[in-house]
């Protein structure tokens, strides 16, 4: 369809929302609430897997290496370690080391010094990223690394990680569940809106087609508000949910100082902000192709 | 131009509106629809525009089988016609311009041109000078002249009208019709709904008299 044409439309949609300019702010506000909030669901829940990914200490697994392991084999097989995904990072042991860390934990020392010398193992702690990968994966990274020559044997607790998982998995589930039915609730504002536009401009659209309008020429001018709105409403949801994060930061700051550590929240970025436009756009588009389709069945049938 | 053959029409679940209406108008003609009021004048317009379907017999617009077109081409049909009614149905919220730009505009006509052939259609009925204003500072005569020149702007080959002087008093009415008889003799088909005897008798135009649904044989053919 040629420019004019829709230049036109644009300019009549633009109208009609300025003509109302209480109604169309209501209704952007109405979409931004109802994006921001599954988004802003969605950056809290990357922001806690991102935490517990960088949880020290608590997924880890420790390979006890065979008291005749040369260096040079304990450096290749932490180098391979290293490499490995998942892993965050690999610490060495040492028999000395590890004596001192029974000491300070059982005080056992009487029994363990009438044996005279040293009988623990060196070994090497893995600490893993315990959502980087399923339980089943690092189970058969464990079993992989056991058997390596320099291992006499393994120790992991992937109990843990599973129940980690599956409760992140229970809260992305509960969230998408949620976007859906806020997106759908999107629509539904939209549509609604729409469809209260078509009711007051009824005549305009009955006497366009009388005189020779096509659907697409009587569609369009509604589908640009609905545009126009669910551009303005993405905006705004992102703005929303900044500015959400950024008056968490504060008391996260707060929280992380008392475990001697940061934690800087992550928003949006700048691609996923366009994209929260973009989806905003596509469902304010979509609701009032709902609601005009339906009107205009009933004008040319 | 216009060709009704055994044409009947009725409405789900009612009575024959219209009932085995044959007639022609040829290009650049022009006739006047009378009848009384419930008689069908209404529907057999509506016929024209596609508004209505045909129940059964045979409509050609311009050699075109109505029944053959597509919907989707229905559009592109309604703006080979122009069509004014009774109440007007102007856009109350639009200046006069717009009201009249929004056939060329359907039409997809750009906006140098349509500012031209606006602006030349409302001189055509008299109104050049007020296209600034809103319908509702006009009279009633002047609103149906609007509306006359939302059916002209685009120069169609046929011009319908429903009671375009029925809420006029006498002396308008004469002014409208003649104005439609002007665009006759500029060659436009021109098919006329209404009710005015008195108009009826001085313009001394082809009368096509409806009664219950039926074409009577007019009085001045016969
Ligand atoms: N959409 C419709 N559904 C059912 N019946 C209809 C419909 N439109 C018109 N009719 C009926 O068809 C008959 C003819 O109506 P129509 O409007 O064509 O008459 P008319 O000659 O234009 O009358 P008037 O002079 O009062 O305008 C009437 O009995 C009317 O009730
Ligand atoms: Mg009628």
């Amino acid at each position: 369809m040629n420019l004019h044409a829709r230049t036109l439309a644009l300019r009549n949609a633009r109208d009609t929302l300025l003509r109302q300019p209480a109604a169309t702010v209501l209704t952007i506000l109405a979409l931004s609430v109802v994006l921001a909030l599954p988004v802003g669901l969605f950056t809290v829940l990357g922001n806690l897997q991102n935490l517990l990914g960088h949880w020290r200490n608590q997924a880890q697994i420790s390979l006890y290496l065979h008291r005749n392991a040369g260096p040079v084999a304990v450096a290749r097989l932490r180098a391979r370690l290293e490499r490995s995904p998942g892993v965050v990072g690999v610490r060495y042991v040492g028999q000395t080391e590890a004596l001192a860390e029974f000491q300070h934990y059982s005080g056992m020392m009487a029994a363990i010094r009438t044996l005279g010398e040293n009988p623990l193992p060196a070994s090497l702690i893995v600490e893993l990223n315990p959502l980087a990968q399923s339980p089943q994966i690092l189970e058969a990274s464990v079993q992989r690394w056991s058997r390596d020559p320099a291992v006499a044997s393994a120790q992991s607790d992937l109990q843990w990680v599973a129940r980690l998982q599956a409760i992140v998995s229970l809260g992305t589930r509960a969230v998408w569940a949620l976007a859906f039915l806020l997106a759908l609730g999107a629509v539904l504002v939209m549509g609604n809106t729409i469809r209260l536009h078509i009711a007051q401009r009824r005549d305009e659209i009955d006497i366009s087609a009388l005189v020779g309008a096509t659907r697409s020429f009587i569609r369009r001018p509604f589908l640009y508000q609905g545009l126009i709105q669910g551009v303005l409403a993405g905006v705004l949801a992102w703005l929303i949910v900044m500015a959400a994060i950024w008056y968490l930061q504060g008391p996260v700051n707060r929280l992380a100082a008392l475990y001697g550590t940061r934690f800087p929240l992550v928003s949006l970025t700048p691609g996923q902000g366009m994209a929260l436009v973009a989806l905003s756009a596509f469902l304010g588009w979509l609701g009032s192709r709902i609601a005009v389709g339906r009107r205009l069945d009933n004008t040319f049938s | 131009m216009i060709e009704f053959v055994n044409v009947t029409k009725h409405y789900p679940g009612r009575r024959h509106v219209l009932r085995e209406v044959t007639l022609r108008l040829g290009q650049g003609e022009m006739a006047l629809l009378t009848g009384p009021s419930g008689s069908g004048k209404s529907t057999l317009l509506k016929l024209l525009t596609r508004l209505e379907d045909v129940s059964h017999g045979t409509l050609m617009v311009g050699g075109v089988d109505l029944a053959m077109l597509r919907r989707r081409h229905i559009p592109a049909d309604r703006r080979r016609i122009g069509v004014v009614f009774q109440d007007h149905k102007l856009l109350m919220d639009r200046d006069i311009f717009s009201n009249v730009a929004l056939t060329l505009q359907v039409a997809g006509v750009s906006g140098r041109q349509v500012e031209s052939r606006v602006r030349a259609a409302l001189d055509r009925v008299g109104l050049g000078e007020r296209w600034r204003e809103f319908p509702e500072t006009l009279s009633g005569g002047e609103q149906q002249r609007v509306g006359i020149a939302r059916a002209i702007v685009h120069t169609p080959e046929i011009l319908l009208a429903d009671e375009p002087t029925g809420n006029l008093d006498p002396a308008l009415s004469t002014e409208i019709l003649d104005l439609f008889r002007d665009f006759h003799h500029h060659g436009t088909t021109v098919l006329v709904a209404t009710h005015d005897q008195a108009q009826v008798e001085r313009l001394g135009m082809p009368v096509l008299h409806l009664e219950h649904g039926r074409l009577m044989v007019p009085k001045e053919l016969s």
